[in-house]
């Protein structure tokens, strides 16, 4: 693939100190990456593994221990979020519930104004993309979860950012409506075209979404593989009950498992 | 859009529902405790009346209703204006104070950490002991008043007002901290509104508060108000008066109260507790 690397992780260690500095537990170890521009890239790992540590350092929330991570044209995560280039997904919506969906979009545009895009056009085509322009008045309180995902994507999105990080976006939300999200997410990227680094626990979901899938190892957090997903695009949920799609769940799993003594999921 | 039927709608409301909703309120919230407070009064004034007991022991429901209608001028505003000035400017002053103050230490966790415990401590004291104390100090003027009331403000205010500028939802300051916002941003557009539920909650506390303050203060010394009225009244064992005074004090905190609960419906109609009913 001839592409640009967007993000170029190198020998990350991160090390939490707990318990009034007694215990250290290793989150990664020596973890290298390369997510190449405007690919769809997951990070898949049981939980615990440190793939949300992952995330939160590429995106700039914490500090590494040791290693780098370099976006773009080599800035650090700091420097990208001071250039509004990193949109955050959480697990949970964590809207402000005092604005309607409208208000918690524009507040975010008024933080990351970075090129005076207008305020209130930015915001509407932002509520067409998720697919939530009919209640634009309505307040977080008043969405399922699912639809306050979608204003968390939006309010992500909506200063055009080059960068999406998206922890466990639909870990919160129930069976049928992640399935949904999961379709939704990809046609939303297809249309915004921008660089996706996604965590997640679930396997299918992985291969659903994303261009190439790294598998994480737990505790310390170290890198067992990465795996292409060489399927069409756009994906659709007949793909789900296809060959190929069996077969890298079958190797995903396999590279969950190594190294797992007892040879069992837990 | 399957969600869109998860979508909590309200309805449009015809004339008619409303005049019909109204009616239950009324008949469900406004009646009970309406029907229940005539018939302690009637309870009252019977009992009085027929056990024969001596106004200076227990005056009737009727004598005291009496004497304030008799001079409304002398209990509303020659003395409870000065009581409601005191405790209005004491609440005010006092939870102005406790506001910035707990914006100063909510950016310090150094800051808070040495003054918080205190906080908490002073809080728990009953500071109105100090009264007299602040008369030695200010005389027999309206600032010992105010002062009182505000003190007795300013602790609920300040610790109510610091758990909720901490304790915001840790997705929303994560994803202001995503986006590079400064401490300002996160201030104004996160942390005060997210407080402002606590803040007002210790608002109600602080206006029932504000009213005991000035009251206790002006016993300790005063040339006027509902607390020295009361405490000279009651020293002429004239209970009708000081009966009508704590009527005069009962409307007075009613009617902050009920400011407040007017603030806070107009300030919260986001927050859970004013979307229940």
């Amino acid at each position: 693939m001839a592409t640009q690397d967007h993000i170029v992780i190198e020998q990350l260690d991160k090390i939490f100190t707990t318990g009034r500095g007694e215990r250290q537990v290793q989150a990664l170890d020596r973890l290298s990456l390369k997510i190449p521009d405007g690919h769809f890239f997951s990070v898949l790992g049981p939980s615990g593994c440190g793939k949300s540590t992952l995330l939160r350092i590429v995106g700039g929330l914490i500090e590494p221990t040791a290693g780098t991570v370099s976006i773009g044209n080599g800035s650090g995560p700091r420097e990208a979020q001071r250039g509004k280039e990193i949109g955050f997904v959480f697990q949970e919506p964590g809207l402000l519930p005092w604005k309607t969906v409208t208000g918690n979009v524009e507040t975010a545009l008024e933080l990351n104004n970075k090129a005076n895009r207008p305020i209130q056009n930015t915001t509407q085509e932002m509520l067409e993309l998720v697919g939530l322009e009919a209640f634009a008045d309505a307040y977080p309180y008043q969405l399922s979860g699912g639809m306050q995902q979608r204003v968390a994507i939006a309010r992500a999105l909506c200063f055009d950012p080059r960068l999406l990080l998206m922890d466990e976006p639909f870990g919160a939300l129930d069976a049928i409506t992640r399935q949904m999200m999961r379709y939704e997410l990809l046609r939303i990227w297809e249309r915004a075209q921008k660089t996706v680094m996604f965590v997640t626990h679930s396997i299918p979901e992985a291969i659903v979404v994303s261009d190439a899938v790294a598998v994480l190892s737990p505790r310390p957090g170290r890198l067992r593989g990465v795996v292409e997903i060489d399927m069409p695009r756009p994906r659709t949920e007949e793909m789900e009950r296809s060959q190929v799609f069996l077969e890298y769940a079958d190797q995903l799993t396999r590279l969950l498992r190594e190294g797992d003594d007892h040879g069992t999921s837990h | 859009m399957e969600q869109a039927t998860e979508f909590v709608q309200t309805p449009a409301i015809s004339a008619s529902a409303r005049m019909r909703r109204r009616l239950r309120t009324f008949a469900e919230v406004v009646l009970p405790p309406t029907i229940f407070f005539g018939l302690a009064i009637t309870a009252w004034q019977v009992y009085v009346t027929v056990k024969e007991i001596p106004t200076i022991i227990m005056p009737k429901p009727s004598e005291i209703l009496a004497r304030l209608l008799e001079d409304p001028h002398y209990f509303f505003i020659e003395n409870g204006m000065v009581t409601f000035t005191e405790a209005l400017s004491g609440f005010v002053i006092g939870s102005i104070a406790a506001l910035m103050l707990a914006v100063f230490l909510a950016r310090s966790r150094a800051l808070e950490r040495s003054i918080f415990p205190l906080a908490v401590v002073i809080r728990a004291t009953p500071l109105i002991v100090i009264a007299p104390l602040l008369i030695i100090w200010f005389g027999y003027s309206i600032y010992p008043k105010i002062i009182m009331a505000a003190l007795l403000c300013f602790f609920p205010v300040l610790v109510n007002t610091i758990i909720g500028l901490r304790s915001v939802s840790p997705t929303s300051l994560e994803f202001f901290h995503s986006v590079a916002a400064s401490e300002w941003e996160i201030l104004t557009r996160l942390r005060a509104p997210h407080a402002l539920p606590y803040v007002l909650s210790a608002f109600k506390t602080a206006v029932t508060l504000s009213v005991i303050g000035a009251v206790v203060a002006e016993w300790s010394g005063a040339g006027e108000g509902l607390g020295r009225l009361i405490f000279w009244q009651a020293s002429l064992l004239n209970q009708p008066s000081v009966f009508a005074a704590i009527v005069v004090l009962a409307l007075m905190g009613v009617a902050l109260t009920l400011m407040v609960a007017w603030l806070e419906k107009i300030l919260l109609f986001w927050h859970e507790s004013s979307l229940v009913g």
